[in-house]
């Protein structure tokens, strides 16, 4: 039975041209869209390396350009900012906190490696305890590190396996210029600060050292709160410390929100286009459904005579089913023919398994969609009558 | 082997009501090759839809085989029409779409028959009716008078006891309508396969056994053809 349905929509493969064109062009769609999807999400399960909980982030920026004096106020701040007894850990780093808009990297070279790009983090001791960074392997910064010949680096798993491959990271001396060399003194498994939806990519920590380091301002400081600390603490915290800073402007967010408003770049594109998607499948199910009902009431007579020599009305119902189904394999099989070229030439480099895990989804909604769509109409031809449908005058 | 009892059939639409049989007690016996004739819209059609289990009477019994059908399924009955009824139209009623053979085939499809079994039968069939050299054709290739043929065809392929044909020769000139009931005669008188054949054809009824005339949803006569009256 299945080959004649090949056979039947083969033979009639001019008046089934168009459906099966709207199912390949959906299929393809819903390819896009679905690995776009599973991409975000696959990102999303991935671990961050970090805890953004109870974490606030204070942007300082001066407005004026009397360095020293800037200087001198931002080693108050800090200072000031720890004496509170509701912050537990306090860091500076550059704008690039979590889920901030900005992003900084530097290309390195080791080795036979070149121009191996990775983000680089500046941050102070103590912005592993804000951010409950873990390092897996070596040692976070210290005190110890004052008077080392070489900046201290920590770097991601991501960048250990890009510059080092399987060689011990930990002692490993960077060039960077004439007269700096990193060293590297911990690796810690991961850190995904951007965005949730992001992939990792080769990271590391440069440590600040605000003894040595007398040119500097720092636009970030993030900071770890007891349980409890609340708008106003809040309020006391800026007072403080634009009495301390007078012709600096502070601002006060935390990392909860800045990483609700950084997933909105992602999930704002990725809900209008599931939306966009939604309408063409209502578009795609009514055309299907459209083309079935005319399809049946055109073969009405060869409705009868199937009847007539020995289908049921079952039967009849599954063949029309099943011509859909067929219908809808002939436009997958197009859509796949060009879907698979995705994941076997590596496009847009993302991992294949998401590639055909959304081949497989979109594949499973089309043959849905053709079925809820068939259902109906092939009930109505089963429902006919043998003998009016072969009434002839 | 098909009796019909008492047998009534209204049509009811919302302005009209339209009897198209009223009364009708039939036998028909295994071998028979029967005719029926009437004016057109006398139920005829009807008839031999009730008699093929297209359409069920609105009063009255229909019995197979000495079986009432009166309380088969739907299934029980598309098996019954499968397996022991082949039907011809006056329009041939062929599926375009499928080619010569394909459309042969198609009563087997109901069945359990492999594809290849399906093929050799669906040939034989063709060759009965003298269609090997078109089995590859699409029916819009086809003469009328072949095209019945290729509908006669796939009546045969699945080997039915009982071939109801409704005015097969009705669109065709006189030369494929002889063509036709030539095959017909052979059938009956060769295999055996019992025929109810409506027709407008007097000349055609008179070379069958038995001619029941119809007139306004009633059998009116039922005789004998006797072989001097040809
Ligand atoms: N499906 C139907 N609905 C209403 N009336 C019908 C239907 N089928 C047949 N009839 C009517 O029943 C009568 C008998 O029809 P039919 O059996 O086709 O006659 P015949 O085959 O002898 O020309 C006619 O009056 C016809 O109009
Ligand atoms: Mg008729």
């Amino acid at each position: 039975m299945i080959r004649h349905l090949f056979k039947l929509i083969w033979n009639q493969k001019k008046s089934n041209f168009l459906l099966i064109t709207e199912i390949f062009f959906s299929f393809l769609v819903l390819f896009a869209v679905l690995s776009f999807i599973l991409y975000n999400y696959h990102n999303y399960t991935q671990p961050l390396g970090f805890k953004y909980d109870k974490v606030w982030q204070l942007w300082l920026s001066p407005n004026t350009d009397s360095a020293a004096h800037n200087i001198a106020v931002q080693q108050q701040m800090i200072q000031r900012v720890r004496s509170f007894p509701e912050v537990e850990h306090a860091s500076f780093s550059n704008s690039n906190t979590p889920f901030a808009f900005s992003q900084m990297n530097a290309g390195m070279s080791y080795k036979s490696k070149k121009d191996v790009f990775s983000e680089v983090f500046d941050v102070q001791d103590d912005y592993k305890n804000v951010m409950g960074i873990e390092v897996s392997r070596g040692r976070w910064f210290g005190p110890q590190d004052n008077g080392s010949l070489h900046d201290p680096i920590v770097i991601n798993k991501k960048l250990q396996e890009e510059l080092f491959g399987d060689e011990d990271p930990i002692g490993k001396l960077i060039p960077i210029d004439d007269s700096t060399q990193y060293a590297v003194i911990g690796v810690v498994d991961h850190y995904r600060s951007y965005s949730e939806f992001d992939p990792e990519k080769a990271a590391y920590f440069h440590r600040i050292n605000l003894e040595k380091d007398k040119n500097s301002i720092w636009n970030g400081l993030v900071i770890k709160v007891k349980p409890g600390a609340g708008v106003a603490f809040e309020e006391k915290m800026v007072r403080e410390l634009s009495r301390i800073s007078k012709d600096w402007t502070i601002e006060v967010t935390t990392q909860e929100k800045m990483r609700q408003s950084k997933a909105k770049v992602t999930t704002v594109p990725m809900i209008a286009m599931s939306l966009v998607c939604g309408f063409l499948i209502i578009n795609v199910a009514l055309g299907l459904f459209g083309v079935l009902w005319y399809n049946i009431n055109r073969r009405y007579a060869e409705i009868g005579l199937r009847r007539a020599i020995g289908a049921s009305s079952k039967q009849i119902r599954n063949q029309f089913v099943g011509e859909v189904l067929v219908i809808a394999t002939f436009g997958l099989l197009l859509g796949l023919l060009l879907a698979a070229q995705f994941p076997l030439l590596n496009v847009f480099q993302l991992s294949s398994v998401i590639y055909w895990e959304s081949i497989g989804a979109a594949a499973f909604l089309i043959f849905l969609l053709a079925i809820v769509c068939a259902i109906y109409p092939s009930r109505q031809a089963s429902k006919i009558f043998p003998a009016v449908a072969l009434h002839e005058e | 082997m098909i009796q019909l009892t008492d047998i009534e059939k209204v049509y009811r639409t919302k302005t009209i009501e339209t009897v198209a049989l009223n009364r009708v007690n039939l036998q028909i016996e295994r071998g028979e090759f029967v005719s029926i004739m009437g004016p057109s819209g006398c139920g005829k059609s009807t008839l031999l839809n009730i008699m093929g289990l297209l359409d069920e009477p609105t009063s009255g019994f229909v019995a197979i085989d000495g079986q009432p059908v009166k309380t088969h399924s739907d299934s029980k009955l598309a098996k019954l029409r499968n397996e022991k009824i082949g039907f011809v139209f006056q329009s041939y009623h062929l599926i375009h779409d499928l080619s010569v053979v394909d459309n042969v085939e198609l009563p087997l499809l109901y069945r359990s028959v492999s594809a290849s079994d399906r093929r050799k039968r669906a040939l034989e069939a063709l060759e009965k009716v003298g269609l090997s050299a078109r089995t590859k054709h699409f029916p819009n290739q086809l003469s009328g008078g072949q095209r019945q043929r290729v509908a006669i065809a796939r009546a045969l392929a699945g080997n039915p006891e009982i071939i109801l044909a409704d005015e097969p020769t009705g669109n065709l000139d006189s030369v494929m309508g002889e063509e036709i009931m030539d095959i017909l005669l052979r059938l009956n008188q060769e295999e055996g396969t019992t025929i109810v054949m409506v027709t407008h054809d007097e000349n055609m009824a008179l070379k069958t056994n038995r001619l029941i005339r119809f007139f306004d949803g009633q059998q009116v006569a039922d005789s004998m053809v006797i072989e001097a009256q040809i």
